[in-house]
């Protein structure tokens, strides 16, 4: 009986894990596997030439920094716009609908539309100028200006998603009891919402986060030339310098930073709320 | 004076009014239940009691003062939910300290009083573990412990024992009664089940359609229920419409003369619990005759159940297992005169 259950079980499974090992996993490998062997012997000598370039170094911290800023503002955005939305808008369905709208249109069309929004003499400028506040419109295109906003229009609805069904099984009842023991309203919610809810916040920065690191469209879009992310330096080596040696070192750097950056989440999160 | 008074309240959620021109009243040191079968509005009074919602219309005085608008976090009332609602995140020590935190005692009076706290619910030992590492019963006692340490003015249950096996719940109403009389609290309690109510309570308040019926001891509700609702409640099963025709004489609608020991002005209702009515051969010559024909007989164990028809309605009677009618045999009930209780 439980064996056969097995067998059942194995069977459902095993188009996934195939899918899995042969389309991703041995790709993955074969990625570290060109990157340690540059000419057919093992050396590591292609990521001292990498971490030794300043170019390199610049373009990394950019895509650490970018990444972290955008996720921090996604955060920040996020968080009120979700506890509004799961706690007490009474139109919560539409709201949901309106939040994740911008999931529904493709990182290139929303990046064309930044472009004319921010663009020299786009509605931004236009308003900067009429209103007096600077002379001359300003460039707020290919920099990472239009970057991080860029970023965070891509995946402001990951955060408010997750925190949203963090927050939808925070009972009411909990706010209730904090109340009924003395808390205030930002007492209970500093001392029951927000403890409850960093798992949400948690698991949205990671996607933000990882987001961010590999989102190739925006970066090359709304960055410059002299701006450039790990992702649209990977597409450099590859396609325009065909080196691919290179083009893997860089691959393997950005996955591992990810998982690194990733996990200090998760970990800084288990330290606030260890039962979450 | 009482306590907590309720005065015409009106409660309900957007169009839907449950509670309409509600009153009651509970006195310093009483054990009030609320009773009433599922969706009449119990716990919709204990939470507007509490602060968690507005009443449209009507007033909450408590010890003299108005507090229908005064906000739940300034009412020292505690509130023991349904769902126990303990602070996951929160270990079992933190969810007991939670109000005294609030309170801004200082640390080291927090720590005596929640572990005394602990140790009258008997939950020493546990301060470290988290609420879901815990029994139903266990974290019963947490949310308890965590309402009353901050030593309310008022406690209100909701359904508080309803997650728990049968014999848990006897022990934990129980416990709840023997704190109650120990720490002298006022206390409102909602539950649907009867016996739990009865024996917790000083007084009983039985809810029907939005208002109270009745508000009495349990033993007065029992044995004299004021309203027909009541009496079915706590168990009277046959009604039959009399006219008095002289103290403590009344005529039934079939002629059948009835003799009770209580009087009542005017036409009345008399009810009977099936273990008061007694069945005997037809024509037999017993007080307070009333022909029948047996129509259902059922087998409950320890007694028979029979419904007999009668001229003036259905009576269902419980016989002793020896006594045995066929169904479709004529038979004379007897209602025997001082069980018979009259209303309105
Ligand atoms: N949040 C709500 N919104 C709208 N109607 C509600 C809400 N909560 C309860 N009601 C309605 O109000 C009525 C009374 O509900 P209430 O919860 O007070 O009943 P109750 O007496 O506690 O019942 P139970 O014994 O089943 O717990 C019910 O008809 C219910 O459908
Ligand atoms: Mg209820």
């Amino acid at each position: 009986m439980s064996r056969t259950k097995n067998a059942v079980w194995l069977l459902l499974i095993l188009p996934g894990t195939l899918f899995v090992i042969l389309f991703m996993l041995v790709p993955l490998f074969s990625l570290c596997l060109t990157s340690f062997f540059p000419d057919q012997s093992f050396s590591l000598s292609s990521y001292f030439r990498l971490f030794g370039d300043a170019y390199f170094q610049q373009t990394f911290m950019r895509s650490i920094r970018l990444s972290l800023l955008s996720t921090l503002v996604c955060a920040l955005l996020g968080y009120p716009t979700a506890y509004y939305i799961s706690k007490f808008s009474r139109h919560k369905g539409m709201m949901m609908a309106f939040a994740v709208f911008p999931m529904f249109t493709s990182p290139v069309v929303r990046s064309f539309s930044w472009m004319v929004i921010l663009g020299k003499r786009g509605i931004v400028n236009n308003f900067l100028v009429w209103s007096g506040l600077f002379a001359k419109p300003q460039d707020l295109l290919y920099n990472e200006f239009s970057m991080t906003v860029g970023f965070v229009q891509l995946f402001l609805p990951q955060m408010i998603l997750s925190l949203i069904g963090v927050m939808d099984n925070i009972p009411d009842d909990l706010t209730l009891a904090a109340g009924n023991l003395g808390a205030t309203k930002l007492g209970s919610f500093f001392h029951v919402v927000f403890p409850l809810s960093i798992s949400g916040l948690v698991t949205g920065s990671v996607l933000v986060f990882t987001g961010c690191m590999t989102a190739y469209t925006t970066p090359q879009l709304l960055g410059g030339t002299d701006t450039r992310v790990l992702s649209t330096m990977v597409y450099q080596y590859a396609m325009s310098l065909r080196d691919w040696t290179q083009a893997s070192v860089v691959a393997v750097v950005m996955i591992v930073a990810t998982m690194v950056i990733s996990s200090v989440f998760n970990s800084v999160s288990r330290k606030i709320n260890p039962m979450a | 004076m009482a306590l907590l008074e309720l005065k015409n309240i009106t409660a309900g959620y957007d169009q839907n009014i449950i509670l309409k021109d509600f009153d009651l009243s509970v006195e310093k040191g009483e054990f009030v239940s609320l009773l009433g079968s599922s969706g009449c509005g119990k716990t919709t009074c204990l939470r507007m009691i509490a602060g968690f919602s507005e009443p449209m219309a009507g007033q909450i005085i408590f010890d003299g003062k108005d507090y229908t608008k005064v906000p739940l976090h300034k009412r020292n009332f505690g509130f023991v939910f349904q769902s126990y609602a303990l602070f996951p995140h929160l270990t079992v020590f933190d969810n007991v300290a939670f109000g005294l935190k609030m309170r801004k005692m200082d640390k080291e009076t927090i720590r005596h009083e929640v572990l005394h706290m602990l140790k009258v619910v008997d939950l020493e030992g546990f301060e470290s573990r988290y609420p879901r590492e815990m029994s139903g019963g266990q974290r019963q006692r947490v949310a308890l412990a965590r309402a009353l340490v901050i030593k309310p003015d008022l406690l209100m249950f909701d359904e508080p024992l309803s997650n728990l096996d049968a014999k848990l719940r006897v022990k934990m109403r129980v416990e709840i009664r023997r704190l109650q009389q120990e720490l002298g609290f006022t206390a409102i309690y909602v539950t649907h089940d009867q016996e739990e109510c009865f024996a917790i309570s000083d007084k009983v308040a039985i809810m029907n359609k939005g208002v109270i019926e009745q508000m009495d001891t349990p033993s007065e509700i029992y044995n004299r229920p004021k309203t027909e609702f009541i009496a079915r409640f706590v168990g009277f099963e046959n009604f039959i419409d009399l006219e008095r025709t002289g103290g403590c004489e009344f005529k039934a609608n079939n002629g059948a003369r009835i003799v009770t020991a209580a009087d009542h002005e005017g036409s009345c209702k008399g009810c009977i619990r099936p273990g008061d009515v007694t069945v005997h051969a037809a024509g037999a010559q017993v007080p307070n005759a009333i022909q029948g024909r047996v129509l259902v007989s059922t087998f409950l164990g320890q007694r028979n159940q029979l419904n007999v028809q009668t001229d003036v309605g259905e009576f269902v009677v419980s016989t002793d297992q020896n006594q045995v009618f066929p169904v479709g045999e004529t038979v004379t009930l007897s209602l025997a005169a001082n069980k018979i209780i009259l209303i309105d």
